[in-house]
């Protein structure tokens, strides 16, 4: 298997008044061509911004500031607006997290597919309507050639999340980054788009990045998993050793807070004390430390790099020297 | 459902609630129906009118309302509703005119400012700031006694020279010199309206999803980020018609704005108002059209208002 994104070092800054602060601190992904790839942590600790940054949509004041990312042979962050704009859609799609705001509410959904089609392939616009039509038939939309027709506002969350697949894939990309796309649906439904997601990456021989703090929804899609805190990756594994084997204090502690459906009667759902230390005020050492029940005096010395687990699978590294300790004796 | 529908035709949703909303307000329908009728009279009016509005008749002047004359006869033996009628050319063309160019102004401004933002919307809102300091009434002034006088003066230098009959037309230096002026000075409000529509837009989810697709800046802010902008604008047009067509008649009321012979309600109001206490009808004929020309508008613009925010119902 070959490597369709390599990221390297990736930092992200906030231009604040009071100085540059940093949000995203050296972070090292991987993503293998036709692998699923889930992105795990807490809210503000840097999935969203990492994507984006590839793409170059990085909010105003914010801004990738060291590190590469390679893709196709070019590193993304040194490409120029006019070529990052040519690369999203066509090359790297997006879903995002809120299907109710992310379609334009004046035009009809199958002109949004189509427009997408328009200006990325040059197809013509007859040519571009029918194979919008094919592509809401092929993300599971009942009745294709008339909902083409409907308004965004005339559908479902669950529909308007299909639409928002189908035109992540009219460019059909060979990467598929998808934002957080169930947080805004029901249970039921998210299972769906887990499922849809799972057959069109197959279909469309892409690579999925999917962005989650949902660690139980993306149990059944991804390949491998890196969990992301404060900025660094903590754990980067295949699916199943995070579930078997879960080695960093915190992908412990976020497995341990999911309810469970058997076993033992439910009591209080664990959490973990404290909250993600803010941009900036990050600890010199371990950013976990501060929360970490296993943590020494010299957690905070340096920063831990991500190291492979002994005696596991060679893909699966650990960014804490005591966890690995543990391990090994 | 149809199968496939014009992909053209597009009176969106938003347009369709808006108009249906529209229709169950009364005033704003009222308003609405007389706007129709004056926009109706004004482009039929040679057809309309019963007299020539120049043709004096010196026998029948200052006469009340009549069988051959319904409104009566001016000072100079004019029919006064003849008068009205092109007044009323006169008063919609002049906001039309006044309202289209400076909405284009502040719509190209004011979008391409809040869409881009850094220098140049800073230039622009600075621009904006120094002609809103501008007073109007001034500046029409200023126009009337320096530039107009000039330009008559080539005119008719280039009539005797070429006896091309638009030399001959002064309604063209009003028109184009005194309202093109009032376009330039009126359109910063609506630059700042819109620039501010377009930065709450642009931070939208769908904007930044069509982003994400790749489509280049110019067709985002086309077609994702304008459409969705219009609703206050269009109040804010209706409104400012209204307030143009006023601004025509103070003008001309003034003797700054149309001169005369052209007829406008301004200046009949004006003429009126010398000779009102023995011949009423001179004035209260343009007065009440006026009046009900600049009522109909608000009752419109409101309407609009309510419709196009439905959030601000009860």
């Amino acid at each position: 298997m070959t490597a369709i994104l390599g990221i390297k070092g990736l930092t992200i800054d906030i231009a604040r008044d009071t100085g540059p602060v940093r949000v995203v601190d050296g972070i090292d992904l991987t993503v293998m061509a036709g692998e699923s790839l889930g992105i795990v942590g807490e809210s503000g600790c840097g999935k969203s911004l990492t994507m984006l940054s590839l793409v170059g949509l990085l909010p105003n004041r914010i801004r990738a500031t060291g590190g590469k990312a390679m893709f196709g042979g070019r590193d993304l962050l040194t490409l120029s607006p006019a070529e990052l704009r040519k690369v999203r859609g066509s090359e790297i799609g997006f879903i995002f997290q809120d299907p109710m705001t992310s379609l334009n509410p004046v035009i009809r959904v199958g002109d949004q597919i189509a427009e997408a089609l328009i200006w990325q392939k040059g197809m013509s616009r007859s040519a571009a309507r029918t194979r919008a039509v094919e592509l809401l038939d092929l993300v599971g939309i009942p009745a294709p050639a008339e909902r083409a027709n409907a308004w965004p506002h005339e559908l479902s969350g669950g529909m308007r999340q299909r639409v928002m697949i189908a035109i992540g894939l009219a460019g059909q990309p060979k990467l598929l980054i998808a934002d957080e796309p169930t947080t805004a649906l029901d249970v039921t439904i998210q299972a769906q788009i887990v499922d849809l997601v799972r057959d069109l990456k197959d279909r469309f021989k892409m690579s999925v990045v999917w962005i989650t703090h949902d660690l139980a929804l993306i149990a059944g899609l991804a390949d491998r998993i890196a969990v992301l805190y404060a900025g660094t990756v903590v754990e980067d594994a295949p699916i199943a050793a995070i579930f078997d084997r879960p080695t960093h204090p915190y992908t412990r502690a976020l497995l341990a807070s999911l309810p469970k459906l058997a076993g033992e009667a439910m009591t209080r759902l664990p959490s973990i004390a404290g909250t993600p230390p803010e941009p900036g005020r990050r600890p010199p050492g371990c950013p976990f430390a501060p929360r970490c029940a296993q943590a020494r005096p010299s957690c905070d010395q340096a920063v831990p790099k991500l190291a492979p687990v002994p005696g596991g699978d060679p893909r699966h590294r650990v960014a804490c020297p005591v966890a690995l300790e543990g391990v090994a004796a | 459902m149809t199968a496939v529908t014009d992909t053209d035709d597009r009176p969106t949703n938003l347009w369709h609630d808006a108009w249906r909303r529209l229709r169950r307000n009364r005033l704003a329908v009222a308003g609405l129906v007389i706007i129709a009728a004056l926009v109706f009279v004004a482009a039929f009016g040679p057809w309309l009118s019963p007299h020539d509005f120049l043709s004096q008749n010196l026998d029948l002047r200052n006469h009340p309302p009549s069988a051959s004359h319904w409104l009566g006869t001016d000072d100079l033996g004019r029919d006064v509703l003849s008068r009205l009628i092109y007044g009323a050319r006169t008063a919609f063309l002049v906001a039309m005119g006044v309202t289209l160019v400076a909405v284009l102004i502040g719509l190209i401004l004011g979008a391409i400012a809040g869409f881009y933002g850094g220098p140049f919307d800073r230039f622009v809102m600075w621009f904006t700031d120094i002609t809103m300091s501008v007073p109007q009434l001034l500046l029409v002034v200023v126009i009337n006694a320096s530039l107009k006088q000039p330009i008559s003066l080539w005119m008719e230098a280039r009539y005797m020279e070429t006896l091309s009959p638009i030399y001959r037309n002064t309604q063209i230096i009003d028109f184009v010199l005194v309202f093109g002026s009032m376009a330039l000075i009126t359109w910063p409000p609506y630059a700042r309206l819109v620039r501010a529509q377009v930065l709450s837009v642009r931070n939208r989810p769908f904007v930044t999803a069509a982003r994400a697709l790749g489509l280049t800046n110019r067709l985002i802010l086309t077609r994702y980020v304008l459409p969705n902008a219009m609703g206050p604008l269009i109040v804010a047009v209706s409104a400012g018609l209204g307030t143009a067509m006023v601004l025509e008649s103070a003008f001309s009321f003034l003797g700054v704005g149309v001169t005369p012979p052209t007829p406008s309600w301004g200046n009949m109001i004006s003429d009126g108002l010398r000779v009102w206490t023995n011949y009423p009808h001179l004035l209260a004929a343009p007065a009440a059209v006026l009046a009900i020309a600049t009522v109909a508008f608000n009752f419109l613009g409101d309407g609009l208002n309510d419709a196009l925010n439905p959030k601000g119902q009860k």
